[in-house]
């Protein structure tokens, strides 16, 4: 080939799907995960009652010259490419006719159907690529059963006929993400990624581009949440407007994370400029203004101080990353400390990633006296913490794939459409790791 | 989705973000489309100002067939020197947008179809063609025509891919267009012989004024004497030739049969692949009913043959 096609990489979310070249910046297209089928609302799956797709008409060369009229013709059998994907998926599903699916659940692909013909429309539609000119890379989710990459790489390879695949873990992508940011000096693949999402939050302990699958930790904490409580400080106040989007705008625009919970609320009574006022236009023209007042740092603080939120959820996420790095060996617990990456949206808010290294040095530092003392005398060398915050944080995967997808040993890492029909979908559970140490 | 978009889904969202007054930003991206198009967004100047730069394969071979009449027939003002390792770039500055909206969305829509328009050439110069020869041919009589309006124009050769091209000629009563396609796969050429059949069945049946349309493996017969064509003895290359009677020429229509035939190639190769997909996911269900009987085959109280550790059974004795 005389000029190298840019690689495709997609990261399928559980809310959103981001799609782009590698190479660029940011992608191309952000939309929902989301797909809307004709008739059936979701539930077992798409289709009529039997559980299988509508089956298409007879071929043509039953039913030809029969006279079933040229309109009836037209729509013969394309049955199945009646639907829509992203922001049009749900577009369409407000309308009559069309059920909405989400065919990744908790970050894994759980309707291959959909997720095939999702692909099949990001690809041809959104993108404008021929997949077999172009290599793929994908991510996945920690944990992700073999058995899932088998399927992806069945699609891939067999409906799309795509060049090359590699599949990558999120966490490790969002390590990679990191090495943009000043802070970084060596490029490890060791870290820890604090990824919170709309969902749910993970705390993902990664050494040398593996992930150590078994101190993975989820914290029920994460943007929603967010949002509720934004929601329910406006309504206990009985804003004018506290519909879950203001919440969200409120969210997005005010909040931020603050040092001290106490010293914030004196600190906001001494300054009243610190209550702010959001004004909400509604569709048809009328707008309202909503008062914003301490939420705004209380709201990110319920990471912090899960109590002011949750009632069966306690433990403040420094405590969590914390437990997660004491759980990992001992040998790489040193650049788990030093290396903490921040990824996903709901990890945006100014100072969160200052609040976080403060608070996780605390523990460290009250752990490393108390066994100073036990020892009685010994000297601790001290411990090295630190929080990396960068640019590319929500799209923190999309922008690692993205670099990784660049560099000119990418294409050696991929598994290739020849090497996959010499030994079968199984080729793709090992893949050797991009961007570790031996390649630049 | 039945056919594809003939505009590029990412410039055209990309300017109605911006044109509707969102605050500039820079912007650096590096897109491709089908057919191994690469279009470059770039804001290099100041954040107003947008550079849409694209690199065509084929751009050397457009420009011989008037690519670049027709390009700056579209976008005449703002056309700038091409960026370098682009063949063509138009620039846009917000500031200086055409005031009302309906101008707007006409330059959005016309960006978008960059590379239609690029590829538009060839074609409508088959078409001004056709139309010339099919003034002089109303002179004569089928036998008196003397050779030149019989015979038609010459060939032009579009390699718009590796290992692919489209072949336009133009004669009296129609222009010709042949796509040479090529398939790896074993599978892909199969799904595609039998698309292709109902191509070409789809005239004798119901569309009566659709194109007519052949599919064979050896260089149709409008291809002699162009060089450097596979005779497909390998079974792997085909020709798909395309009829355009005077009904697709005209004026009116011309512009929307040139976005049709541009997008067969991708079309075809997204129906194989949406084909596929569908067989796949019948392919599923069947699966999962076939074990949904498997499961309820199974008995409920299998007696397995116990064992200890040392590998002796024990029976009940009866």
């Amino acid at each position: 080939m005389a000029s190298q096609t840019p690689a495709i990489v997609m990261d399928n979310g559980t809310g959103f799907s981001k799609l782009g070249f590698a190479g660029n910046d940011a992608p191309s297209f952000v939309f929902p995960t989301a797909i809307a089928t004709r008739g059936g609302v979701s539930g077992g799956g798409g289709g009529s009652g039997s559980g299988r797709p509508a089956i298409a008409n007879k071929p043509s060369y039953l039913t030809g010259g029969s006279g079933s009229g040229g309109a009836l013709a037209a729509k013969r059998g394309t049955e199945d490419l009646d639907f829509s994907i992203g922001d049009e998926a749900l577009a369409a599903s407000a309308g009559p006719g069309y059920g909405i699916h989400y065919p990744v659940r908790h970050g894994q692909v759980e309707n291959w159907d959909h997720m095939e013909r999702f692909w099949s429309n990001s690809i041809f539609k959104y993108l404008r690529v021929e997949p077999e000119d172009h290599y793929f890379l994908l991510t996945e989710p920690p944990l992700n059963p073999p058995e899932n990459r088998e399927n992806t790489a069945e699609i891939m390879f067999e409906s799309f006929n795509c060049a090359g695949l590699y599949i990558a873990v999120q966490a490790v992508l969002a390590l990679a993400a990191s090495w943009t940011s000043a802070k970084v000096a060596d490029r490890s693949l060791t870290g820890i990624v604090v990824d919170s999402g709309d969902g749910v939050t993970h705390v993902i302990p990664v050494a040398e581009g593996y992930v150590i699958g078994s101190s993975i930790k989820s914290i029920p904490i994460a943007g929603r949440d967010i949002t509720y409580f934004v929601q329910s400080l406006l309504r206990d106040r009985g804003e004018a407007d506290s519909s879950l989007k203001t919440a969200e705008r409120v969210k997005e625009e005010y909040c931020y994370v603050c040092p001290d919970m106490v010293k914030e609320f004196a600190r906001f009574d001494r300054e009243p400029d610190r209550f702010l006022k959001h004004t909400v236009t509604a569709p048809n023209g009328r707008s309202v203004t909503v008062d914003v007042g301490y939420e705004r740092f209380l709201a990110p603080e319920i990471f912090f101080n899960p109590e002011i939120y949750s009632s069966d959820f306690l433990t403040p996420l420094p405590t969590v990353v914390d437990g997660v790095i004491q759980q990992s060996p001992i040998d790489v617990r040193r650049g788990l400390y030093k290396n903490i990456v921040l990824s996903g949206g709901s990890t945006l808010y100014k100072d969160f990633g200052r609040r976080l290294q403060r608070d996780i040095r605390h523990l460290v530092d009250a752990r490393l006296r108390a066994s100073e003392a036990r020892s009685g005398g010994a000297k601790s060398g001290g411990l090295d913490v630190q929080v990396v915050t960068h640019k590319r944080q929500r799209h923190g995967p999309w922008f690692g794939g993205s670099l990784l997808g660049q560099t000119p040993e990418f294409r050696s890492y991929c598994h290739t459409k020849a090497e996959y029909d010499e030994i079968g979908p199984s080729i793709v559970r090992r893949f050797a790791l991009l961007g570790g140490p031996g390649s630049t | 989705m039945l056919l594809l978009d003939y505009q590029n889904v990412l410039i055209q969202s990309l300017l109605t973000e911006r044109f509707s007054g969102a605050s500039p930003v820079s912007i650096d991206q590096v897109v491709s489309d089908f057919d191994g198009v690469t279009y470059h967004l770039s804001t290099p100047e100041s954040k107003t100002k947008i550079l849409i730069s694209i690199n065509v394969r084929c751009f050397k071979e457009l420009v011989q067939y008037g690519a670049q009449d027709v390009l700056e027939r579209e976008y005449g003002p703002y056309i700038v020197a091409p960026e370098s390792g682009y063949d063509f770039s138009i620039q846009i500055d917000l500031e200086s947008l055409p005031a009302d909206q309906d101008a707007k969305d006409d330059l959005i829509r016309r960006t978008s179809l960059l590379k239609r328009n690029s590829m538009a050439a060839p074609f409508e110069r088959a078409f001004d063609d056709f139309m010339q020869r099919q003034e002089e041919a109303s002179k004569f009589t089928r036998e008196s025509a003397p050779e030149g309006v019989r015979e038609g124009g010459e060939v032009m050769a579009i390699h718009y891919r590796d290992e692919e091209a489209i072949y336009i000629k133009s004669s009296h009563d129609r222009v010709t267009v042949i796509f040479s396609t090529i398939f790896r796969e074993e599978t892909d050429r199969i799904f595609g012989k039998v698309f292709l059949q109902e191509f070409v069945d789809a005239r004798r049946r119901a569309i009566q004024n659709a194109p007519q349309v052949l599919y064979r493996n050896e260089p149709p017969l409008e291809l002699q004497g162009v060089r450097g064509l596979s005779d497909g003895s390998n079974g792997e290359v085909g020709y798909v030739t395309f009829v355009l009677f005077p009904r697709h020429l005209t004026p009116q229509r011309r512009q929307e049969t040139i976005s049709h035939i541009q997008t067969f190639r991708d079309y075809f190769h997204y129906h194989i692949k949406a084909s596929k997909a569908y067989i796949h996911s019948r392919m599923r269900r069947r699966t999962a009913d076939f074990l949904q009987v498997l499961n309820r085959a199974r008995p409920e109280n299998e007696e397995k043959e116990r064992k200890t550790a040392s590998g002796r059974t024990f029976r009940v004795q009866g």
